[in-house]
């Protein structure tokens, strides 16, 4: 097993060069020129080109490049542009939001969503699998900005059950404020989460051995939740465990406008600003989580299904 | 522990959490702001942005600052005991600082067990210079460029050395003794005692530059009336500033403008500011939830978001009778600032010729911009002076902001191009937003009307401004806020020595019009300086090289107990006159 993860952890970085070249041309080619926004309204050229000199943008691409390598190899991204703060430390601070509001929501989803799923495949063709599947077509149908006004103008303002926006550091001070954009997110994802994990478990319950359990005799129930779950998984662990990596990017529609501090809404304003070192820290840290995520995948399959093996 | 208990678990926590109460009670006087962007930070070298000089203005202060009441706006002493002592040049300023001014209490003073030391002369130099220090990266450079003595060469000797040195006197600053600070100026400057006042010029003390070093940022350190909770504020969220203990004695003004003692605004006068225990400013990106929080009294002050504008006012821009009884206050001012579409006048297309420039300006209607995109808030602008300022012509009528296309289509033809028959399509620059959308469209729908094309160039915000600075694109839509009030901050736009990237972003060029402007440089205000903008004015409107949009009015709310809310557009340490009637708030 050691081996296996060494060797897949050696895979990623041919993977992690190619992601870094891609997001370096990438913010050259499209992003804008930071320093005209930098220098003020009232600028010279012999500033620009001092700017420029400060950020380093006047050295030849390759040497940026490797500045940027160089970044990645040693986790230090610089200092901001935009706010002159540490990236890590930037990151390190919009995490904890992020978090309190994804992880709760995502677990919360992805349970929720399952059993929703195992009712209605159980239950397929009848009136509560049709319920369902029209329900997460609805919730997938409307706009989450659409779920986002509607939460703070009734549920918010209107009857005072949460609040209207903000966010508090601190345990349990910030639960309150992400229980109303946990619940939105629910909302949102619950529809695609419960067709996906329906059809998985659909499709179990059409093999043969499934046929086979039956025509031995045994209970519908034991057939379901002892043999066609734990085959089923396989899909599923796959669709949730890659959507853990971008838990942490944060939730981008969401945070600006519940006013949390998250890293979702960091990267939005790194954006509006052209603040590449924070665009290359974030796009870097996504695509290693997003490698870690495949690999935590991988693993775990040999714990659903052992027929997969490390090799 | 298996799935459903930790679902239940998750669920409980949500449920108490939102039932639990705040950790620390706040005082009943504090007052609760909103501002629409995230804080960069609070260095006063660095405020560049109206909201990060707001929250400057918090901590911070400088020589100069706007009398809180009074318009037209006038500059009046902040941490100068007097208004200066100008020389018969005008060249030189001499001020006297007040005496026994203390910084915050911070560690950065360690000689004085972190207690705030004195002000003196010193630190404005140090201030100044500091802005002059090409390694801060100040937006504020401009304020002092080519103006003090000495100082653009301490700048270059900083460049070429690699690193300033803040040791080496500066001719044109000097502290002639602790309180004494004398600034010599290369040319007399009607404008510079404004510069002083903008927030790049607040001073900072040296120790606490020298120990945050890069995080100088987040830990602010002035003589300003709030102190900045360093532990429970969020740069990107909410910033919480406490009355300052140590504040110098700064009192309300006892005279203000013509209508202020009726509508209450002189109660306050000569009480020791700042009037709040404490100001919380919450960073709201999008407007529906600050709406919705003031709309529940949980902000003392908010703006009229333009999807909610219907909802509070009629369309005689009266409010509603539900706001009325709820005795919510209305203000409003014309802003001090234009939105234009600009001609590129180093386009061949634009350079030579006028009656384009023209009659593309007679196809736009102003009173549909006013009505679609600014829900009637603003004024039909017919060139660059906004009201309020000396220079602004109420009864200018500019020929060429009158919505008619057949003149529109006559002055087409006399370009060369009758019906838009040959001529190009033009470049259009414009942000990705949905506004900005919305005024392309707007934009391309006028010119179609005689026959015009446009080609549409979709930008992000640093793509549009290094754009309109590299003169790409041919036309842009783009606006101008006031950094002082005097005329000259808008003429200047069009001073060929200010072309791009300069503040000239129409890059256009006028002998003529250099030469009056230089002329009023060396006027002090006065009807001689007037009638020497009204003449530059006429001069832009023949020559068109913006097509003038609007000037906006601000429209504010605020809560019948928010006490001595007066707009004021200039002034960023307004909140310091401000106070909660915590028996009406109740």
């Amino acid at each position: 097993m050691f081996a296996y993860i060494l060797k897949r952890i050696l895979y990623t970085i041919p993977i992690l060069f190619g992601v870094s070249l891609i997001v370096f041309v990438l913010f050259h080619l499209v992003g804008g020129d930071p320093t005209y926004q930098m220098v003020g309204k009232h600028s010279k050229a012999e500033q620009i080109a001092q700017l420029r000199h400060e950020l380093g943008l006047d050295q030849s691409l390759p040497m940026q490049y490797l500045h940027y390598v160089k970044q990645i190899v040693t986790f230090d991204y610089g200092r901001s542009y935009a706010t002159k703060q540490p990236i890590g430390e930037m990151i390190s601070r919009g995490a904890g939001p992020s978090l309190i509001l994804a992880i709760p929501a995502f677990i919360i989803t992805t349970i929720a969503a399952l059993l929703i799923a195992l009712v209605s495949a159980y239950y397929r063709g009848r009136f509560i699998d049709k319920f369902v599947l029209i329900s997460c077509v609805i919730g997938m149908s409307a706009p989450s900005l659409a779920y986002i006004l509607f939460g703070q103008y009734v549920l918010a303002y209107k009857f005072g059950i949460f609040p209207i926006s903000g966010f508090e550091a601190g345990f349990p001070e910030a639960l309150s404020y992400v229980a109303m954009p946990a619940f939105i997110w629910l909302v949102v994802s619950m529809g695609a989460d419960v067709r996906f994990f329906r059809n998985a478990i659909l499709e179990e319950t059409n093999q043969d051995y499934v046929r086979t359990a039956r025509s031995k005799g045994l209970e519908e129930k034991v057939v379901y939740f002892k043999h066609v779950l734990k085959n089923s998984m396989i899909p599923i662990v796959t669709y949730v465990v890659i959507e853990i990596p971008f838990l942490l990017l944060g939730a981008f529609l969401l945070e600006s406008f519940f006013g949390i501090p998250g890293l979702g809404s960091m990267t939005i304003d790194a954006i509006n600003s052209s603040d590449f070192p924070v665009l290359k820290a974030m796009t870097t840290v996504n695509s290693i989580l997003f490698i870690l995520g495949t690999l935590a995948t991988d693993i775990l399959y040999t714990l659903v299904d052992p027929r997969v093996s490390f090799k | 522990m298996n799935f459903r208990k930790v679902s239940c678990l998750v669920i409980i926590l949500i449920g108490l959490s939102a039932c639990s109460s705040k950790k620390e009670k706040e005082p009943e006087n504090t007052l609760h702001i909103a501002t629409l962007e995230k804080i960069k930070g609070l260095d006063p070298a660095m405020a560049g942005d109206l909201y990060s000089g707001d929250e400057v203005a918090r901590a911070y202060e400088g020589l100069l600052q706007y009398h809180y009441l009074k318009r037209p706006y006038t500059l009046v002493p902040m941490l100068a005991e007097a208004m200066p002592a100008v020389s018969e040049d005008r060249k030189t300023l001499t001020f006297k600082i007040r005496k026994g001014v203390l910084f915050q209490d911070d560690p950065c003073f360690k000689e004085t067990n972190g207690k705030g030391r004195e002000l003196v002369a010193e630190d404005f130099i140090y201030t100044f210079k500091r802005v002059a220090d090409s390694k801060t990266l100040s937006e504020g450079w401009w304020i002092f460029d080519s103006r003090v003595v000495g100082l653009n060469e301490w700048r270059d000797e900083g460049i070429k050395a690699g690193k300033a040195d803040y040791a080496k006197a500066v001719e044109g600053l000097k502290a002639e003794d602790k309180y004494t600070l004398k600034i010599k100026l290369k040319e007399p400057s009607s404008q510079f005692l404004y510069y002083l006042a903008m927030t790049f010029a607040y001073v900072v003390p040296h120790e606490a530059v020298e120990m945050y070093k890069d995080d100088f940022r987040r830990n602010p350190v002035g003589t300003g009336p709030f102190v900045f909770d360093r532990k429970e504020s969020n740069l990107n969220s909410k910033l919480i500033w406490n009355k300052n203990p140590t504040f110098r004695k700064d009192f309300y003004p006892s005279e203000g403008a013509p209508g202020d003692k009726e509508l209450g605004l002189l109660v306050d006068a000569g009480k020791q500011l700042p009037l709040t225990d404490r100001l919380v400013v919450t960073v709201f990106v999008e407007p529906q939830p600050m709406w919705l929080n003031f709309m529940t009294g949980k902000l003392e002050i908010s703006g009229i978001p333009k999807d909610n504008f219907d909802q509070a006012l009629g369309a005689d821009k009266k409010l509603h009778p539900e706001f009325e009884q709820k005795k919510i206050m209305l203000h409003k001012e014309p802003e001090l600032d234009i939105t234009h579409e600009s001609f590129n006048m180093s386009d061949p297309l634009f350079a030579k010729n006028k009656f384009l420039r023209q009659a593309l300006s007679m196809a736009m209607n102003s009173a549909q911009v006013v009505d679609l995109f600014y829900n009637g808030r603003a004024i039909a602008a017919q060139g660059p002076i906004p009201p309020g300022l000396a220079g602004y012509d109420p009864a200018l009528k500019n020929p060429y902001r009158e919505f008619n296309i057949e003149k529109a289509k006559e002055l087409l033809k006399k370009a060369g191009y009758p019906n838009g028959e040959g001529l190009p399509v033009i470049e259009y620059n414009t942000l990705s937003s949905s506004t900005y959308r919305q005024i392309t469209e707007f934009v391309e729908k006028s010119f179609g009307l005689i026959g015009v094309k446009i080609k549409v160039n979709t930008y992000t915000w640093p793509e549009f401004i290094a754009a309109l600075k590299n003169k790409k694109g041919q036309m842009w839509g783009y606006a101008w806020v006031a950094d002082y009030p005097d005329a000259e901050n808008f003429l200047q736009l069009f001073y060929s020595k200010n072309v791009s990237p300069g503040p000239n972003d129409s890059n256009y060029s006028n002998p003529e019009y250099d030469k009056l402007y230089e002329s009023s440089l060396k006027l002090t205000d006065g009807p001689q300086r007037t009638a020497l903008y009204q003449k530059m004015v006429k001069i832009l409107v023949d020559d068109a090289p913006w097509i003038w949009a609007v000037h906006r009015i601000k429209f504010t709310l605020s809560q019948p107990w928010t006490k001595n809310y007066k707009l004021n557009q200039l002034e960023h340490s307004m909140m310091k006159y401000l106070r909660v009637d915590t028996a009406l708030k109740k």
